[in-house]
């Protein structure tokens, strides 16, 4: 057991908990992030990336109010990671608009601030002619405009700014244990390394749970009991733009769902389903693809000759109102703090909150921390930038001097900004890197490189979330092999760990694809099988595998 | 704001995104791409891979899993989508038959409209010529020099000089394409010649115009519909129930044409209108007539624009033709379906790499041991014979339908 | 124009290229349609027979045993079809199965001979070949490029695993690790392995350098000598026996390359199995359409099935379509090779599975009707393993004479026959047994057709 002191323990390397600790570490608390898997793994990375207006939660203004604020503040310090979408919520009959009208104006109320227009409406001439794949007889569309970011790059990001900080971030760290006095105070946390092994503990009086879905189990740990409302959604995921601009539409149940270009694909979402499964073992259910479908056919009635590459599911950590459906739980967020009840002293567990606000949650309780702390020190984190985004880059220029593609650079430059030189900088001694390793995103040998050695991943999976790694139509089949292969240089792994990260990539892939396989993912996944069993024989391999927890019960 | 400016204001916004939203005739092409599962097979069997590596081409498969998906970044693909020569090599060995020579236009539309300073400067010569002459190529300026070279080109080849018809109701339409009707003229003159020899009854156009396949190929979208529309407004005037051309490039274009713009005359290359309406008894029968035909030992190149892009039959045709000729052998080459390099505007901005295209098929053609090669189409003639007189070769290069022409005997 | 032949082959893979070519040879017009290229092309080159029996863990020894095996426990499986024939007493089952099996095998191997894909390997006994991963595979026939001669029975061998810098299908560091610690845990020979970085620059940059320009690149004069020289130190240095290389070893001239490399090397040298795009899976295909064409066959490539006649009990002709024209063409018999679902001849979407030529009506690999079926049921939790995906299996049932079958078990034309991937009844890839199938069911499928022919005349 090794024994370190830190100011604030954050649980959770989600949106939230990276935001926590770049915050804490920003104001120069002494801050350790445990995450018991890897960055941005669970609800964060199965989210559409949108910073919302807010506009589904009108009945709360000062959610919609806190939801403005946030966009403004992400464009100001993550606008390498962030992209516009215009939106078209087309309408086939009247209904459509007049049931709903107060939207109009509640979105409007603040889009100067995020430099996007009030809401209007197109004729269904001019619908048609931005997207022709919309059903011809609709009679009109809404028109309005949403910021997205990259979900993923947000987190890291959030979590290497706040090491650059001096905070301390852990992955595969599973908080088992609260070390708790007679005081009910805090005084050290245990976790489980699961890359060694190993149980570690660290000393400190206070403790921000921000595990999402699994808040209340951490709470637990410290015998504390947290309500929470677990709300599963799914998403399916196509293979590129297939829309020119966002499609919302209304549901089959009157919930609204979306189709939104995100990065180089097309995100058709959400279910709401209430959920007490561990999440981990979740998978989007024939019912939930075929509800997004149906209801995204009424509009868009080509929708299902489009590739569906995959399908994500994720849980929401909902606060727990309940007997309200889904989409009246507040957006809002909760900040509890165990010892003000009689319970234990310095735990403090978040309940709610969006993506949009994840800053501004962790503003809120870093507040409350240097309040316990007995400091005063101000917050910063919507002013500093986060790395990368300091500067325009000239992606023309770069692909001359470097001789990478324009295309390649320009992906690159939308996970990394300013931050994509240190990439550039290692092909001047290793030319042999500029080579391409994920053909469909694309991504270079170097920014698999660097991201192993700066961004600390440990499977396939994580160097995804990192760089889109395997995020394309091809879900992997060809990069696979070669970036464990690269993996295993790096981290200097055996033989038999190569294979096993193989076979765990696949299987993590597998988890998304099979549920929506149809179309031309038969013949994909006819090709993985080809490549990865008949080929490299490694349905007969021996090494450890570990069955996952959706492979479980197999 | 009403719903007008509403939807300028719309416009403005996806212009700024760099979004061109897809018309509505794209959208199979784009599902097509769809289809892609990355296998790669293609870049096996690419031309501009083959001769120029896959790091300066980073070939079809990329094409379509990685710089078609995103339309906002269309224009970071500038310097891969102009080396496509659009030769269809991709689409015929893909199992999912993907169709990268059309989605590659989609893509050059899209950075012609949004990053103009990205279309090579050799593809805006071209656009000014058109936009100028409706024509691909800057035409003659002294008509009279222009008639004393296809003179002289027939007197060389031995060729009759035909007037020009135009009249309406003609069954046939023949249409010579740009490089025909400005620097190739011998084959226009040959195919008049052919057709004046079966007794077809024949019109040209009153005023020649482009096809649109250039502006198209480069990405100006709105060019090659105006070309189009005018296209169609002359064929539907002249009320012709056939349209046919010697012009590879030009036959593909204009049979989508006919049928996207419903011509309601289909569009034909002459070689097919001569197997299937004049047939080969009196093809056979003609060119038996000739008195004293010269042995001509014969190689064959397959242009992109008929096997890949209308159909392979068309080439069965040509060398069923050159089979009733007496005194012609015919080598294949084992390249003979190989692209030359001259097409998708490849040589108007990077002739290196279309040169190095056609080398691979050079090579292959020095070892027929033939001396002469005929081709269906000026373009793939004006792109091999440069490149083989470059080369020192002393093989001779003759559009099919002026070889054809040569060997007609005189009209009795 | 309308073409009139006397069979046409819908599907240019090793089934419909092997049926085709034994047509023409035995005399008939043959037609062969591809639209695309196929699975075939894509294939690592070797040719699996049976690797291993459905859901078993240890490798077959030698396809004979296999198919024995397989003949007792599968009697659905498409090898089995081959020795049911009403001709045939039913003992002799067995036999014919293994000795049609074995012809098929003989058959490509001497056709094979002399062309740029040369096999080796035989019916006795499954091959272990290694792969790009360092793992290894059981294969009938390899091309002779393929063979790693004495590296695991010679007991002081040292195999060097070669990489080309900027070349990402292939990194020789982990497929040496992984080779070796396989054969740790075999006890056995080569005891001490090696890797290294070569350059090879076909257009002077040492990177994204692709598979085909490495082959042609290979092909070239003098290629091969610069090779040899840079190898020697790397040879030396670990005092290597053998040499392992990605399979780029050269599209034309691959096994000349390889025999020259030995020759100024002085170790074994030998291509690895690789992944698509293949250059031995692409040299495999060439040499394929080079014999069907040097026996009379015609290729139509670039032309799809689209549409068909059908009179009664026997199909007339088919339509095919390229990118802009049609053509009919009458036959008096027809193969259907149209593969998969990579090669198309089997679709599908959440609602079920169809036959996309003549809308036959797909099994499941318990020949149940796969035309509802919903895909995603018809997989496994498990991503690869030795239970495979299910999805797999599916294709179409045939009669003892390979003809495709109806629901009530009825051949659905007299004069249609089916080979390759579009049959149900196995997974190729656990099995292994993917090029086999296509192989011999392509021949039979032939042979069927042919006798069909001439019954009629």
């Amino acid at each position: 057991m090794t024994d370190s002191k830190f100011d604030v323990v954050v649980i959770g390397g989600g949106s939230t908990g990276t935001a926590v600790a770049r915050d804490c570490a920003m104001r120069g608390l002494r801050t350790l992030l445990l995450e018991r898997d890897d960055i941005a793994s669970a609800t964060v990375g199965t989210c559409a990336g949108m910073i919302s207006s807010g506009l589904k939660y009108r009945d709360e203004p000062d959610i919609m109010k806190m939801c403005s604020t946030e966009v403004v503040y992400w464009n100001h310090i993550a606008r390498h990671i962030v992209m516009k979408n215009p939106i078209l919520a087309p309408l086939l009959d009247l209904s459509d608009a007049a049931s709903d009208s107060s939207y109009m104006e509640s979105y409007s109320e603040h889009v100067e601030e995020r430099d996007v227009p009030a809401m209007m409406f197109l004729t269904p001439d001019a619908t048609l002619e931005i997207e022709p794949m919309l059903h011809p007889e609709i009679i009109a569309s809404v028109y309005y405009e949403e910021y997205f970011i990259d979900p993923f790059r947000l987190c890291l990001l959030q979590a290497l700014d706040a090491r650059n900080h001096g905070a301390e971030i852990r992955t595969y760290c599973e908080v088992i244990d609260f070390e708790i006095n007679d005081k009910q105070e805090i005084e050290g946390v245990i976790f489980y390394n699961r890359v060694f092994g190993t149980t570690e503990r660290v000393t400190t009086k206070l403790v921000v749970n921000a595990a999402g879905p699994w808040a209340h189990k951490v709470a637990k740990s410290a015998k504390e009991e947290l309500h929470i409302r677990l709300n599963k959604g799914a998403h399916v995921i196509f293979d590129r733009r297939i829309v020119n601009t966002g499609i919302t539409v209304k549901a089959m149940d009157g919930r609204w769902v979306y189709l939104f270009p995100h990065e180089n694909t097309t995100l058709l979402g959400t279910t709401a389903l209430d959920t007490w499964e561990d999440p981990d073992t979740l998978v989007a259910s024939f019912d939930e693809i075929e509800y997004l479908l149906q209801s995204m056919e009424t509009v868009l009635p080509s929708i299902r000759e489009a590739r569906i590459i995959r399908t994500m599911t994720g849980v929401r950590p909902l606060v727990p109102d309940f007997k309200v459906p889904e989409r009246n739980v507040t957006r809002g967020y909760r900040i509890v703090d165990h010892g003000e009840n009689d319970g234990t002293k310095g735990l403090l567990s978040f309940l709610g909150g969006k993506l949009v606000t994840c800053r501004h949650m962790a503003e809120a309780v870093t507040d409350l921390v240097c309040e316990k702390l007995g400091k005063d020190i101000a917050c910063t984190t919507h002013e500093k930038p986060l790395p990368g985004n300091e500067d325009d880059v000239d992606i023309i220029a770069l692909s001359k001097e470097y001789d990478i593609s324009l295309h390649a650079l320009e992906r690159m430059r939308a996970r990394r900004g300013t931050e994509m030189l240190k990439v550039l900088e290692m092909t001047k001694e290793h030319p042999e890197w500029k080579t391409t390793i994920c053909t469909c995103e694309p991504i270079i040998e170097a920014e698999i490189r660097l991201s192993i050695r700066e961004e600390f991943p440990q499977t396939l999976n994580d160097l995804r979330r990192r760089l889109r790694l395997g995020t394309g139509p091809c879900q992997g089949t060809f990069c696979t092999y070669k970036a464990a292969s690269i993996l295993s240089e790096e981290l200097g792994l055996a033989g038999d760990d190569f294979l096993v990260d193989i076979l765990d990539f696949r299987a993590e892939r597998w988890k998304g694809i099979r549920q929506s396989m149809r179309g031309e993912q038969l013949a994909q996944e006819e090709l993985a099988q080809g490549m990865y069993a008949c080929v490299g024989n490694l349905d007969q391999s021996d090494v450890d595998y570990d069955l996952k927890p959706w492979e479980e019960g197999h | 704001m009403d719903e007008n400016e509403a939807f300028e204001y719309v416009k403005s916004t996806l212009k700024k995104e760099k979004i061109t939203p897809y018309h509505s005739d794209e959208l199979e092409i784009v599902k097509s791409i769809g289809a892609c599962i990355n296998c790669g097979l293609c870049i096996n069997h690419c031309p501009v891979v083959a001769s120029v590596g896959l790091d300066r081409f980073s070939g079809p498969r990329s094409i379509a899993v990685e710089l078609s998906r995103s339309p906002p970044e269309f224009w970071a693909t500038a310097d891969k989508v102009y080396l496509c020569t659009g030769c269809g090599t991709c689409r015929e060995v893909c199992p999912k038959n993907v169709n990268i020579p059309e989605i590659v236009n989609i893509v050059r539309a899209n950075i012609f409209e949004h990053r103009p300073d990205l279309v090579p400067k050799g593809l805006m010569i071209v656009k000014e010529i058109i936009e100028e002459h409706n024509l691909a190529f800057e035409p003659w300026e002294d008509k009279e020099e222009k008639e004393e070279s296809r003179d002289m080109r027939l007197e060389r080849l031995g060729i009759p000089y035909i007037p020009d018809v135009v009249k309406e109701n003609a069954e046939v339409l023949f249409y010579p394409g740009c490089q025909a009707e400005e620097r190739a003229q011998e084959v226009r003159e040959a195919a008049k010649a052919i057709l004046d020899y079966f007794d077809v009854d024949y019109t040209l156009l009153d005023e020649f115009s482009c096809c649109s396949l250039p502006s198209h190929l480069m990405g100006d979208a709105k060019t090659a519909r105006n070309l189009a529309h005018q296209l169609k407004g002359k064929v539907k005037k002249l009320g012709v129930k056939k349209v046919v051309t010697t012009c590879a490039g030009c036959t593909s274009n204009l049979a989508d044409l006919s049928v996207r713009d419903e011509w309601g005359a289909p569009a034909y290359h002459l070689l097919e209108y001569l197997v299937e309406e004049i047939g080969f008894e009196k093809l056979a029968d003609a060119l038996k007539k000739v008195a004293k035909p010269n042995d001509v030992h014969v190689s064959v190149h397959d242009p992109c624009h008929l096997i890949r892009h209308t159909s392979r039959q068309v080439m069965e045709h040509a060398l069923n033709i050159l089979r009733l000729m007496p005194g012609v052998r015919v080598t294949e080459s084992v390249e003979h379906d190989n692209c030359c390099g001259g097409g998708g505007m490849v040589s108007f901005h990077a002739s290196e790499v279309a040169n190095s295209v056609v080398q691979e098929n050079m090579m292959a053609l020095e070892k027929t041991g033939a001396e002469r090669l005929v081709t269906p189409c000026p373009l793939c003639t004006a792109q091999i014979e440069n490149n083989l007189f470059k080369s020192g070769s002393s093989i001779e290069v003759d559009d099919l339908t002026v070889f054809i022409a040569q060997r007609l005997p005189k009209k009795e | 124009m309308d073409l009139e032949t006397d069979l046409v082959v819908i599907g240019g893979g090793m089934a419909g290229l092997i049926a085709g070519t034994i047509a023409a040879e035995a005399g008939l017009d043959t037609i062969l349609l591809r639209k695309g290229q196929s699975a075939t092309a894509y294939s690592s080159g070797a040719i699996d027979v049976i690797g291993y029996l459905p859901e078993a863990s240890e490798p077959i020894i030698s396809p004979e045993e296999g198919l024995f095996a397989l003949s007792r426990l599968y009697p659905l499986h498409p090898y089995n079809v081959l020795g049911y024939d009403k001709r045939i007493e039913f003992e002799k089952v067995m036999e014919n199965i293994v000795g049609r099996t074995k012809d098929t095998v003989t058959w490509l191997k001497a056709h094979l001979d002399g062309t740029i894909a040369p096999l080796m390997g035989d019916f006795e006994s499954n091959m272990h070949p290694i792969t790009i991963l360092g793992t290894t595979k059981p294969t009938c026939l390899i091309q002779k490029t393929m063979h790693n001669g004495d590296v695991q029975d010679r007991e002081d061998s040292v195999l060097l695993f070669v990489g080309i810098m900027g070349y990402a299908d292939f990194n020789p560091s982990t497929a040496a690790k992984t080779y070796l610690e396989d054969r740790m845990a075999a006890a056995g020979p080569p005891r001490k392995v090696g890797h290294c970085i070569i350059q090879v620059m076909p257009f002077g940059k040492p990177y994204n350098v692709s598979s085909i320009e490495l082959a042609r690149h290979l092909d070239h004069e003098g290629s091969i000598e610069n090779l040899a020289e840079q190898l020697k130190e790397h040879i030396e240095q670990i005092g290597a026996t053998h040499v392992a290389f990605p399979p780029v070893l050269g599209l034309q001239d691959a096994l000349k390359n390889k025999e020259k490399l030995e020759e100024l090397t002085g170790t074994t040298v030998f291509e690895l199995l690789g992944f698509p795009p293949s250059i031995p899976g692409q040299r495999l295909q060439r040499a394929l359409e080079t014999i069907f064409t040097k026996a009379g066959g015609k290729m139509l490539l670039g032309h799809e099935a689209t549409s068909y006649l059908k009179v009664d009990d026997n199909l007339k002709s088919i339509t095919a379509a390229s990118p802009r024209r049609e053509i009919k063409i009458d036959a008096k018999a027809f193969v259907l090779a149209t593969g998969k679902y990579i090669g198309g001849g089997i679709a599908g979407d959440e609602t079920g599975l169809r036959e996309t030529v003549f809308d036959l009506k797909p099994v499941t690999g318990d020949y149940h009707s796969a035309m509802e079926i919903v895909p995603s049921r018809f997989t496994s939790r498990l991503s690869i393993s030795p239970t495979g995906q299910p999805i797999q299996s599916c294709g179409l049932s045939v009669d003892p004479r390979f003809r495709p079958v109806d629901e009530d078990g009825l051949e659905w034309a007299k004069n249609l026959f089916a080979a390759g991937a579009v049959l149900a009844g196995y997974n190729y890839s656990v099995e292994k047994s993917g090029l086999g199938v296509a192989a011999t069911s392509g021949y039979s499928a032939a042979k069927n057709a042919i006798e069909f022919i001439k019954e009629v005349a």
